[in-house]
This record gives C-alpha cells, sequence and structure tokens, in this order.
C-alpha cells in the first residue's frame, strides 16, 4: 500500500498519543469510536507483572506452610491435612489456568497486570465482550506459551528430546512475536476469540484557548491571507500553547510572523509577547477555519489550497 | 459583532466562536458522565439511586452525540480528545462484560450450551471414533503382546505381574477416612488441562487434537485389557464408568471442539478465513466453558462417589444415569420451537 502523502494529524495520534494507531470501533449508537490498540512493550509488561504475581501465590503459600509449626499437623489432623493438601492444588489449578478468565471476566475486563498499564479487553466488533471470548482467548496460551515453555525447560534440562524443544521454541518465539506483525498487536488467542487489548488513556478537559474578546481589546488582528496555514498547523499550535514552553514559543513565534510578513508595530512598547500573539493567531486561525469548516470546507494543512 | 446602539443597556453579546458556545452549553453534562464514571468505578452501580440509573444512559447518549458534533464543528483538538476518553470509557463501562449472574447462567445452559454442543455435529462422531479407536487399539495391541503394556504405561503401579488380589484392591473402596481425597483434585486439574489441549492444538490445524485424543484413549484399553485378562473386567468397568461417563465425554467434547476449529480454519467456506476463525472461536468458547462445568462434576464423582460406593452395580447405575442425563440435556434442552 502507498504511504499517504499527507499526514492527518488526527489518525496518525490518536488521543493526542504519537505513533500509535487506533482500532475503530461502531458502537451500538453508529459512532465510531477510535481505541488506541496496546503496543506489544505495553502487553509484555502486562504479561510479566502478571507472572510475577502468579508466581507470588504458591511462594507465599509455600512460606506460610515452613513457618507455621505443621511437622506434627499431619499426624495429628488427618482430615484437616488432606483439606489442606486440596486446597492448596485448587490453588495451584487457579493459578494456572483461572487466574486470566477469573479476572478478564469481571467488570474492568483486565487482569492486575493489565490494570497498572491502563489497558483492557473489549470485543473488536463493538458489541458485549461474552464470558465465551475471554475462556477462548485465554485456553489459547496454553498453544502459545504454556506447552511449547514446557517442552523447551524440558529440552534445557536434557530430559526431552532437543529436536522438538527447538521446534517448540520457534514455535513460541513466532506466535509470541506476532502481535508485532499486525497493525492492533493482536495475538492468536485474540485473532481466535475476536477481541482485542487497547489502552485507556485519561485525558482531562482543559480551557479553550481561543479568546476573541480579549484579542479584539489587543488589537491583533489578521487578514485571510496572513491565515495561511491548515488544521495540521493549528493543531501543533495548540499543542505548543498548552505546553508554555518560552523558547518553543519564541521560535514558532518567528517562525509564522516571518511566514506571513507580519508588520510589528512601531513602538516598542505595544510589542505583544510572543504567547499574546500566538494566541490571538490560533483563535484568528481556529475562527477563520471553522467557519469555513461548516461551510463543509477544510484545509488539512499548508501544503493544501488556501481556502477562498 | 457591531454593537446595537439601541440596545446600549442590555448586556452586550460575548464574541464566541460556535464551538465555544456549543462547549459552554454542553459541558455540564460531560463532567457530571465523568463523575458518575468515577463513581461507579469505584463504588459500583449499587451507590446510585433510582434517578441517577435512569440518567446513565441519557448522559451517555448526550456525551456520544456531543461527540459527533464536535468532529463536525470544532477544531479544539483538547476537546475532541477529552470527548473520544470520555466516550470510550462511558462505552466500555455500558457494553461491558456485565449482566446479571443469574441471566448468564440461565441463558448459557438453557440455550448456549446445549445449542453450541448440537452445532458441533459430525466432529463429534469423529471425536468418538478416534478416542475409542485408540482404547481398542491398546486393547489389540496388549492382547497380542503383553510388552506392549509397559510400553502404554510406563512406572504403573498394576502391571502385567500384579496378582489378581492387588489389582482388586486398587480398584476397592478407600480405606482412609478422607473421602475428598487429594488425589481427585489432582486428577480434575489433570483432565482440565488435557482438555483444554485438546482444544487449543484446534489452532495448528487440529491435527495434534487427533494424536491427543487417540493418545489419550490408548492407556485406557491397555488397562482395560489388564483387567479383563485377570477376570476384573465388568468389576474395572464399573470403577471406571462412576466419573467416566462425565470425564471421558467432557474430553470428547473438548477434542471435537478442537476439531471444529481445525476444520473452520482448514475449510473456511463462503467466509473469509478470519471470519470463520471468530465464527468458530466464538462457538467453541461457549461449549468449552461447559466442558469445565462437567470436568468439575466429574471431579466431585470421582472424590466422593468412587471411594465411597464400592459395589459394581451401583457404580454402574451412576455412571449409567450421569450418560443418560448429559444425553437428555443435550439433545433436548433449549431447541427452537418450530413454527407452522
Amino acid at each position: 500500500m502507498a504511504k499517504p502523502a499527507k499526514r492527518d494529524l488526527m489518525s496518525d495520534a490518536p488521543y493526542g498519543e504519537y505513533g500509535r494507531t487506533a482500532t475503530l470501533i461502531s458502537t451500538p449508537e453508529g459512532v465510531i469510536l477510535p481505541f488506541i490498540n496496546a503496543s506489544f512493550g505495553e502487553r509484555l509488561g502486562a504479561l510479566l507483572i502478571d507472572f510475577l504475581i502468579m508466581a507470588a501465590i504458591p511462594i507465599v503459600l509455600l512460606i506460610v506452610w515452613v513457618i507455621l509449626p505443621m511437622e506434627h499437623f499431619k499426624e495429628d489432623h488427618k482430615a484437616a491435612s488432606s483439606i489442606m493438601q486440596v486446597l492448596g492444588l485448587a490453588a495451584w489449578f487457579f493459578v494456572r489456568s483461572g487466574y486470566f478468565i477469573f479476572f478478564e471476566m469481571g467488570p474492568k475486563a483486565a487482569t492486575p497486570g493489565k490494570r497498572a498499564l491502563k489497558l483492557r479487553v473489549v470485543a473488536h466488533d463493538g458489541g458485549r465482550l461474552t464470558p465465551a471470548a475471554v475462556f477462548t482467548r485465554n485456553a489459547l496460551r496454553e498453544v502459545e506459551l504454556y506447552i511449547p515453555l514446557g517442552l523447551i525447560l524440558g529440552g534445557a534440562s536434557g530430559t526431552g528430546n532437543p529436536m522438538l524443544s527447538l521446534m517448540a521454541f520457534l514455535w513460541a518465539l513466532a506466535l509470541v512475536l506476532l502481535p508485532l506483525f499486525n497493525k492492533q498487536h493482536a495475538r492468536l488467542g485474540d485473532f481466535l476469540a475476536g477481541t482485542r487489548v487497547i489502552h485507556m488513556p485519561k485525558a482531562s478537559l482543559s480551557y479553550d484557548l481561543a479568546d476573541l474578546e480579549g484579542d479584539a481589546r489587543i488589537g491583533l488582528t489578521f487578514t485571510p491571507e496572513q491565515l495561511a496555514y491548515g488544521e495540521m498547523e493549528l493543531q501543533v499550535l495548540e499543542q505548543v500553547l498548552r505546553e508554555r514552553k518560552p523558547a518553543v514559543m519564541r521560535a514558532v513565534a518567528d517562525k509564522i510572523k516571518a511566514r506571513i510578513s507580519w508588520q510589528a508595530p512601531k513602538n516598542s512598547a505595544d510589542m505583544p509577547s510572543d504567547e499574546t500573539f500566538l494566541r490571538a493567531y490560533y483563535g484568528a486561525l481556529r475562527a477563520w477555519l471553522e467557519g469555513k469548516m461548516l461551510m463543509g470546507k477544510r484545509r488539512k494543512d499548508k501544503h493544501e489550497a488556501a481556502l477562498t | 459583532m457591531a454593537e446595537n446602539p439601541d440596545h446600549s443597556n442590555a448586556p452586550k453579546p460575548v464574541l464566541q466562536l460556535k464551538s465555544q458556545k456549543f462547549r459552554d452549553a454542553r459541558q455540564g453534562d460531560w463532567r457530571l458522565l465523568n463523575a458518575q464514571l468515577d463513581k461507579a468505578e469505584r463504588d459500583g452501580l449499587k451507590s446510585f439511586s433510582i434517578d441517577e440509573l435512569l440518567n446513565l444512559p441519557v448522559l451517555y447518549r448526550s456525551a456520544m452525540s456531543s461527540l459527533s458534533m464536535a468532529q463536525s464543528i470544532s477544531l479544539d483538538r483538547n476537546l475532541i480528545t477529552y470527548l473520544q476518553t470520555l466516550c470510550a470509557r462511558a462505552y466500555v463501562y455500558i457494553y461491558g462484560p456485565q449482566t446479571r449472574l443469574k441471566e448468564v447462567l440461565s441463558s448459557f445452559f438453557v440455550r448456549a450450551w446445549p445449542r453450541g454442543f448440537r452445532a458441533l455435529g459430525l466432529e463429534l462422531i469423529l471425536a468418538f471414533v478416534l478416542f475409542f479407536g485408540g482404547a481398542i487399539l491398546g486393547w489389540v495391541l496388549c492382547a497380542q503382546d503383553d510388552t506392549w503394556y509397559h510400553f502404554f504405561l510406563p512406572g504403573e503401579l498394576r502391571s502385567v505381574d500384579s496378582s489378581v488380589n492387588d489389582l482388586k484392591e486398587t480398584i476397592g473402596g478407600n480405606t482412609e477416612d478422607s473421602a475428598l481425597s487429594p488425589f481427585a483434585v489432582f486428577l480434575m486439574g489433570h483432565n482440565t488441562q488435557v482438555a483444554i489441549m485438546a482444544f487449543a492444538f484446534g489452532i495448528m490445524f487440529g491435527l495434534p487434537t487427533f494424536a491427543l485424543l487417540i493418545y489419550n484413549g490408548i492407556p485406557m484399553g491397555a488397562m482395560l485389557w489388564l483387567f479383563a485378562s485377570k477376570g476384573l473386567g465388568v468389576e474395572f468397568a464399573a470403577w471406571l464408568s462412576i466419573h467416566g461417563t462425565t470425564e471421558l465425554f467432557a474430553i470428547i467434547i473438548a477434542g471435537a471442539c478442537g476439531l471444529h476449529v481445525g476444520r473452520r480454519l482448514i475449510f473456511p467456506g463462503d467466509q473469509p478465513r478470519r471470519e470463520s476463525l471468530i465464527g468458530a472461536g466464538r462457538l467453541t468458547g461457549t461449549v468449552m466453558i461447559g466442558v469445565a462445568a462437567m470436568l468439575t462434576v466429574a471431579g466431585c464423582l470421582e472424590g466422593f462417589g468412587r471411594q465411597l460406593i464400592t459395589e459394581s452395580w451401583a457404580r454402574f447405575s451412576i455412571g449409567g444415569a450421569m450418560l443418560v442425563l448429559w444425553l437428555v440435556y443435550f439433545f433436548f434442552v433449549g431447541r427452537e420451537r418450530r413454527h407452522g
């Protein structure tokens, strides 16, 4: 596929996060919502956290077992000790097969590791996440990871067949790396279950930067020819104004002034600060572009033809 | 905007963009929805009053409409990002995996599971043939040459040289007082693992599932042969049947799920392969949850029943009753009513 010549800021950087792709999900209301795909690193991190928690459960149980004075317990209370053993085995069983399923069926649809990295599981067709889907995507972990891992460990300790463990290693490697080779970073279980793992950022509603009233009082106005930028530049400008770094604002202001051949006021006392200038320019540009947008005319970036 | 000299007393209209007016009019609702979502995620829906509860979908829909509106009239990136995040949060909360437990259970056991089972069709027969074909193979090979037995079951306690009494003891009642033995739980975990593997291997075109089914059938046939050759065939079959009818049934269903995934992967039919795979995953995932429930039942039967009930006829009748129960359940529950 040919690379699109012009950048579309909104789709290049969903939720203002650059370099990430989004899965578009059409909700039952017919609104298309972009969801940021969890990156490979995030998914790996979440998995490692979950594995650490899973490994901690038997270790804690073992420590409790060692600390408690249990030497004579087994002989003294046969029934109780067998119940303890049953509980221990059930815990082991839960850890291996039930941990992911249990947490992903909950209201947050995420394991503790995923929660820590702000990830969650959604159905990729926009519908409800069903228990069957959660079961399927986690049952596939057996083939993707656990069984090959067992074979590899068997080969490494010398008890298994080295050829078999090499094959298992290649198989596991291919499946672990599979999320790198599709845009939505889905693994095999996600494909089979029709689920995706997404990243849920937190965003807050900031103040509106455009203050036409204030700009009118200062008297900073621009002609339509001077508003020679598109939507992408407007959004970059918005980001600069929200970050408020003096050096960046100075550079951006100088660049804009040169491009639009802005006439500085004669009296140096009337010279607006960089921020004041940029905010006025932002307000004027946004008013111009939004006005045209209402008429169905859009300008993606400065390389497109100017609006009339 | 020009001032109107005739109405100089009236408040001067503020110079604002359309997108700013839009924002001023609606942002109260957005902030309210945000607060409600925080509350719902923190305390759950139980902490909501009736009015708040009824208002939640209204707020959600209003935020959704604000988003589509904002995307066509506003270039304020912060605003759009905020609305997208808010809608995404509300969406995953409202369409999240939450239904009442009772509804989930009833719709699963009355409709989804038996229907899913029936949809498997031929794969069930194939899995059945593979497993019992493996068992027959085990029997026949051992009957030809009894060294095969040690090959199939290395390190097994019950060997060819065991006396009739020794063998009888292993299938008798448990002499210890604990009914729920840890061994039963271990076995249940192991069988669940076998079932999950048989299912999950379906993604490798179902070929390992073939092997796994045969591979799990062979030792059973070999053991049956051993006991039959010592004249204990009926007792052993009774010992096996009490939980085996449920457990082996579950493993066969799991195998059928694996084969189904493999078939839909190799022969997707009219659909694209990815769609076909998702359909197969949805169907078999549902059936597999039921398989896990079946294995739990089998574990309970094994833990309590096998050690406490020692009469062969009682064991047979429980095993047979379970089999009939499962068959009736799978073939008659949740049938769609035919009209006309």
